[in-house]
């Protein structure tokens, strides 16, 4: 079999393997790098993606925070403003209470006084009826004597009238 | 990806024996038209046949077909490669993958700056090429890159390429790079301009031939050393060449793998320095200004 000299130049070998040059670099291309840049394409735009979610996620997560504690300073500030509200409320209801106990017991006090002159002035009218018939009798019997009754008891009542005023009057 | 489907693992397969056959071809073809031969043999590749073409016939040869095989393996390497891949990753292959794509598209930055990006590619495909061309020594079989037109061939387009980012400055700006520094130098700026490709391919073809060459010449050395020390002896031991047996295994580790894998390596970065190199910036981004000018003129006219 012929072997080529060492050294020897040839146009048409020289032209295929310039040609596979060119092929291994379009296969390369086509078959290696375009996949590969591909995907780490594709990754690089998920992970972007993802660190982009998370950034937002952080974002309104803090929103979120900053929400909730204003929220809470509200609700501190309206439960302060509640037990205000309702110590003074406790206080209004506590004297109303009072007042109301004060009046009753001036009520009562008042009633009482009304009911003990009642009693006052009904004895005393007790007192002069029985006065009168103690006197009535005590006359009949110191007498003697045949009276008209009416006449009598006229008479009598006057003079009790009469002790009664100086009575009302001295007491 | 741990479950894989049955399909895949075949798709699989069937790409590996796919890119492994085309060396397998190779041995098969080396071992049927080359019998041993007895001696010293340093001459070029085997011509399997010869095409009747204008200007000079075109011999198929075995560096011709080696090259092929070579390129059919890759391409089924790289669909290896690429099958699967997802980005949510997971496969060794995708890591090795993305690995080989990230290191040559940062060499190209660094080498070459941001305009060049879309040469990455092609500088993997001549680090691979040369690479797995050199690499085929190991088999047994003729290296591509040790017959000069395969060479001459990758340094002719790297050529193309330096003239053709050259002239992105304008066919004035290049012809006028030939007179400096002064008109004077011009006959030796056009020698250096085609010494460029030469120099190149030379580079690679004779270091991977002169490998071949000193290892045949170290194996023959070592045989007849033998035969000096150890023939004396009687029988098959006196004829058994013994020295041959690891010594030239080193000087392989070093002209086959070693100098193999630099030689690519050196011509891509030649190729990387020259094109960026010879790519004038300025210029280029005057013109590039000048032509949007006109373009705003005409559209301001029309």
């Amino acid at each position: 079999m012929q072997s080529l000299e060492v050294i020897s130049v040839n146009i048409w070998d020289i032209l295929i393997s310039l040609l596979n040059l060119l092929i291994i670099f379009l296969l390369f291309k086509r078959f290696l790098y375009k996949p590969v840049r591909k995907v780490l394409d594709k990754r690089k735009v998920a992970i972007d993606t993802q660190y982009s979610e998370a950034e937002d996620a952080k974002q309104s997560a803090l929103k979120d925070k900053e929400i909730y504690e204003q929220k809470l300073k509200g609700a501190q500030d309206e439960a302060d403003e509640m037990i205000k509200s309702a110590a003074s409320a406790a206080d209004k209801r506590s004297a109303k209470i009072i007042d109301d106990a004060k009046n009753k017991a001036d009520g009562i006090i008042r009633q009482a006084h009304g009911e003990i002159e009642l009693e006052r002035k009904k004895a005393a009218e007790d007192i002069k009826h029985e006065i009168a018939d103690v006197s009535t009798l005590l006359t009949e019997k110191m007498l003697e004597r045949e009276i008209n009754e009416k006449d009598h008891r006229d008479f009598i009542d006057s003079f009790i009238e009469g002790i009664g005023e100086d009575d009302g009057t001295s007491d | 990806m741990k479950d894989k489907s049955i399909g895949f693992r075949i798709a699989d397969a069937a790409l590996i024996i796919l890119s492994v056959i085309p060396i397998a071809a190779a041995i098969a073809l080396r071992i049927l038209t080359n019998p041993a031969a007895e001696g010293i043999q340093i001459a070029g590749a085997h011509i399997f046949f010869t095409v009747k073409m204008p200007l000079q016939d075109m011999p198929i040869t075995e560096s011709q077909v080696n090259s092929w095989l070579v390129v059919i393996a890759l391409f089924f390497f790289c669909l290896y490669m690429t099958h699967g891949i997802s980005e949510k990753g997971g496969l060794r292959r995708q890591m090795i993958a993305e690995w080989i794509v990230e290191q040559t598209d940062s060499l190209v930055q660094k080498n070459m700056g941001q305009y060049f990006k879309a040469f990455s590619p092609f500088v993997g495909g001549i680090i691979a090429l040369s690479v797995c061309s050199s690499l085929l020594t190991l088999f047994g079989l003729y290296p591509p890159t040790s017959d000069l037109n395969v060479i001459a061939g990758w340094a002719i387009l790297v050529f193309v390429l330096i003239t053709h980012y050259k002239l992105k400055g304008g066919l004035l700006c290049y012809l006028k790079g030939f007179t400096e520094p002064i008109p004077v130098f011009t006959p030796f700026n056009i020698i250096s301009e085609f010494a460029t490709p030469v120099s190149m391919s030379f580079r690679h073809y004779g270091n991977v031939l002169s490998g071949s060459v000193i290892s045949a010449l170290v194996a023959a050395g070592l045989t007849s050393v033998s035969s000096v020390v150890l023939g004396w002896l009687p029988g098959v031991i006196g004829n058994f060449p013994l020295f041959r047996v690891g010594i030239p295994a080193v000087l392989s580790l070093y002209f086959d793998i070693f100098s193999g894998c630099l030689q690519a390596f050196i011509f891509a970065m030649l190729t990387m320095l020259y094109v960026s190199g010879g790519f004038p910036v300025e210029e280029w981004q005057k013109r590039m200004k000048r032509k949007k000018d006109k373009k705003q003129k005409n559209i301001k006219s029309a």
